[in-house]
């Protein structure tokens, strides 16, 4: 009897670590994935996470590890404040996601606020991510640690219209030697409102048509403050910084260009409804946008007329001119990045995933699609990275680019120095005004903070 | 009540506990006490949970600097960090007196025109024509209402869209020889506000005010007609001073609405197209608290905006009880006095 009990004792014993090892075997690990993306162009910020995981429970079972994962993948095409208050309060609820793709300038937010991890030390583990330019990696620092892995990059250039130069009497070659003028410093940001002018005073466009900027606050705007000599970040202290002569002439440009240069009428419109179909319809002598715009308009506003083909006729793409002759022209780089919540149980299960997404194909399938730029060193190389045009053509532009500063007070710094240029634009500010407001506004909300100059 | 209560004394029906017997008084009383509290229970608890509770926070939080970077950092509740700050931001913003006079016009424009003005005249038409014909009329006219907020506005936003694509544009507009097809959202953004408003908002006192002179004795309206009256005279002598219930309380509400709505606006412009154009202190509110670009979300700050305009609309509210006399609108009827 005494022997059947322990039979039967060995027996559970056996039974019960075949069940734990089989369990061990399907333990399986939820990876959230949360990325804001335009469909179908940005899809793949999301879906490639599909072949990684994949890749990932390949290696997991060779290396013996009892960890599988499972992906869920959520993105649409939310505002960005809406897409930062939700990972906010989903963070407090414990319901944020693993992997967050945002904008590089809200690590300094979350990092100090402690919502995500440093990633420093896990990185080295992951070799993989050698491969990802150099310089792209100060843009997810900060306070020299490394909060986020580079997810894509873009150019933010000057778009014009080359079937509007040509009713101004503007010859295919002047057209055509436009980008190179500009990068040389030729062709200034007033020589271009001059030309702007010339287009609403002879009927090309619409009075106000001449030169567009995005319609409401966001990054390209801090590219034309840099243009007039701005900074934004004190490199010593890290603090943002705010000169009054360079915003002095920044704003004398936009006042000048919504008051006498007949530009900046698009401020304000919906993206959609009209400034979309502004810009891609033909109705704008000039604008700045972004890269991924492009894939945009041949996707979504420009399909009937050829897509592409009809683009590359028709839109000519060139650096942001400089502010005076023979001076700097540049464009600005605002890279995505990967973040990892401070609250994810695997972080290492985590950053395997953004591993096999930041690779020559996950990367440059994306970046076909959407019109960003690679992120990986080389990668124009790749076969299929050097067969789109307009990547191979905006390249030259990531050597004039320049960036937003990582630092937890942008939003506000962002909020106030737009709203003094949406004054100057409609006429409520004169440059001066705008400058008082703006240093009056930076001083009452981050005191200490803020560096004027 | 008071008088009411005293009148049924004097009238010598004994108050219900004696009637049951003195053993009972005490629980009786206790349970004639408690009575209108059970039933007021349910909306006591749903107002406390839903309105009281909230308020209070939202009073609390617009002392604090609670906002993205400090949310579930910041010990709100704790006294040592309220300060006035926010408060004396919202009174020496540059913006202000822009702010606070598009939300005078907005609810005094939208409220005369159409919520009181349009619901008004859509009522008396309705009730002096045939009565199938007003009631189909007000049924139409009631459709926007019952219209999910976001479609209705997204509607009204691909009509007013430039031409060709927008459809006051190309069939209105343009073959008038009026504007260039302009998008009419950034040309007139104000009409285009009330507009929207407006015929959502008429539609509520149109059925208010169409039930109420629909419940007037028919003989009232017969007596004025014999003595000779006109219709108008019918209209503004028996009519109106006898639907004043209503249209204090249509004003009233309306008013209220107006003040804290700006759903319609935000689809809309988002109060734009210029900086503040169109921007009215509920959206301010909205947007200090929940929106921005770069995420920068001041919860606290946005709080203050909404706490003051909760002060402006009790104030408004006093307001019209005075005005409309809300105590002689109250009183019993002096027929049942007699």
């Amino acid at each position: 009897m005494k022997r059947l009990f322990l039979l039967m004792l060995i027996a559970c014993f056996v039974v019960s670590g075949g069940l734990i090892a089989l369990g061990q075997d399907t333990e399986t690990v939820t990876i959230t994935v949360r990325c804001r993306a335009k469909p179908p162009m940005e899809d793949w910020r999301g879906n490639n996470f599909i072949g990684a995981a994949k890749g990932l429970n390949t290696d997991l079972e060779a290396a013996g590890d009892p960890r599988r994962v499972e992906v869920v993948i959520i993105q649409d095409n939310i505002d960005w404040g809406d897409y930062v208050t939700e990972f906010v309060l989903s963070y407090v609820a414990n319901e944020e996601p693993d992997i967050w793709l945002t904008g590089h300038e809200y690590i300094g937010v979350q990092a100090e606020a402690g919502r995500i991890i440093a990633l420093d030390a896990l990185i080295k583990e992951f070799p993989g991510f050698n491969s990802v330019i150099d310089s792209l990696w100060n843009s997810t620092s900060y306070k020299g640690e490394i909060w986020g892995v580079p997810q894509d990059a873009e150019a933010r250039p000057l778009y014009f219209n080359k079937a509007l130069l040509g009713e101004l009497g503007w010859t295919a070659n002047e057209i055509a030697a436009l980008p190179d003028n500009i990068e040389k410093g030729d062709f200034t940001l007033y020589d271009m409102l001059t030309v702007a002018k010339e287009a609403v005073d002879k009927g090309v466009v619409a009075d106000g048509n001449g030169f567009w900027m995005r319609p409401s606050n966001g990054p390209d705007f801090t590219a034309l403050y840099y243009a007039f000599g701005g900074e934004t970040i004190d490199v010593a202290t890290g603090k943002l910084v705010f000169n009054e002569v360079a915003g002095l002439d920044y704003y004398q440009f936009f006042y000048d260009a919504a008051q006498t240069y007949g530009s900046m009428g698009g401020l304000g419109l919906g993206w959609g409804d009209a400034w979309h179909p502004g810009v891609s319809g033909s109705k704008v002598l000039f604008w700045v946008g972004g890269t991924w715009q492009w894939a945009e308009w041949a996707e979504l506003f420009l399909k009937d007329l050829g897509g592409e083909a009809y683009m590359w006729e028709t839109f000519g793409i060139a650096l942001i001119p400089a502010a005076e002759q023979g001076g700097q022209a540049n464009s600005l780089t605002h890279p995505m990045a990967y973040l990892i919540s401070s609250q994810c149980e695997d972080p290492d299960l985590a950053l395997a995933l953004i591993e096999y997404v930041t690779d020559y194909g996950s990367n440059t399938r994306h970046a076909i699609a959407s019109t960003h730029l690679g992120i990986l060193k080389d990668q124009t190389e790749y076969k299929f990275y050097k067969d789109s045009r307009l990547l191979s053509e905006t390249l030259y532009m990531l050597d004039y680019t320049t960036f937003l500063p990582n630092n937890p007070y942008w939003g506000p710094y962002s909020t106030i120095t737009y709203e003094a240029l949406a004054a100057v634009v409609g006429g409520d500010f004169t440059p001066q005004e705008a400058v008082e407001f703006v240093v009056d506004g930076l001083q009452r909300e981050l005191g200490d903070d803020v560096i004027i100059r | 009540m008071k008088r009411r209560t005293e009148k049924i004394g004097e009238r010598g029906k004994p108050p219900l506990p004696v009637l049951l017997g003195t053993r009972n008084i005490g629980f009786s009383r206790m349970r004639g006490q408690l009575a209108p509290y059970a039933f007021l229970s349910p909306t006591l608890i749903l107002v406390t949970l839903f309105f009281f509770i909230p308020l209070v926070m939202v009073f609390i939080l617009s002392f604090t600097k609670l906002d993205m970077t400090n949310f579930g950092i910041l010990e709100w509740w704790k006294p040592v960090n309220w300060s006035l700050d926010n408060y004396v931001k919202i009174f020496t913003n540059r913006f202000l007196s822009r702010i606070l006079g598009n939300t005078i016009m907005y609810v005094a424009v939208t409220l005369a025109l159409f919520n009181v003005g349009m619901a008004l005249v859509i009522a008396l038409i309705t009730t002096h024509i045939k009565r199938r014909t007003g009631f189909a009329f007000r049924t139409l006219w009631f459709l926007p209402r019952i219209t999910p907020v976001v479609v209705y506005t997204m509607m009204w936003r691909a009509l007013a869209g430039p031409a060709p694509m927008g459809v006051i544009n190309k069939y209105f507009l343009v073959p008038l020889g009026i504007g260039g097809g302009e998008y009419l959202l950034h040309t007139h953004p104000w009409v285009f506000i009330f507009l929207v408003n407006g015929f959502i908002g008429a539609s509520f006192g149109m059925i208010l005010f169409a039930s109420a002179i629909e419940s007037i004795p028919k003989d009232y309206t017969i007596a004025s007609k014999v003595d000779g009256a006109t219709t108008w005279q019918t209209i503004r002598y028996v009519e109106l001073p006898m639907i004043k219930w209503p249209l204090l309380f249509v004003t009233t509400y309306q008013t209220l609405s107006l003040l804290t709505s700006f759903e319609q606006i935000m689809l809309l412009t988002d109060g734009g197209p210029g900086l503040y154009q169109t921007e009215v202190w509920s959206l301010t509110a909205y947007h200090r608290a929940l929106t921005s670009y770069f995420g920068n979300t001041q919860w606290g700050y946005g709080a203050a905006w909404s706490v003051v305009l909760v002060i402006i609309g009790v104030v408004m509210a006093v307001i019209y009880l005075r005005v409309f006399k809300f105590r002689e609108l109250v009183e019993e009827p002096k027929i049942d006095q007699l």
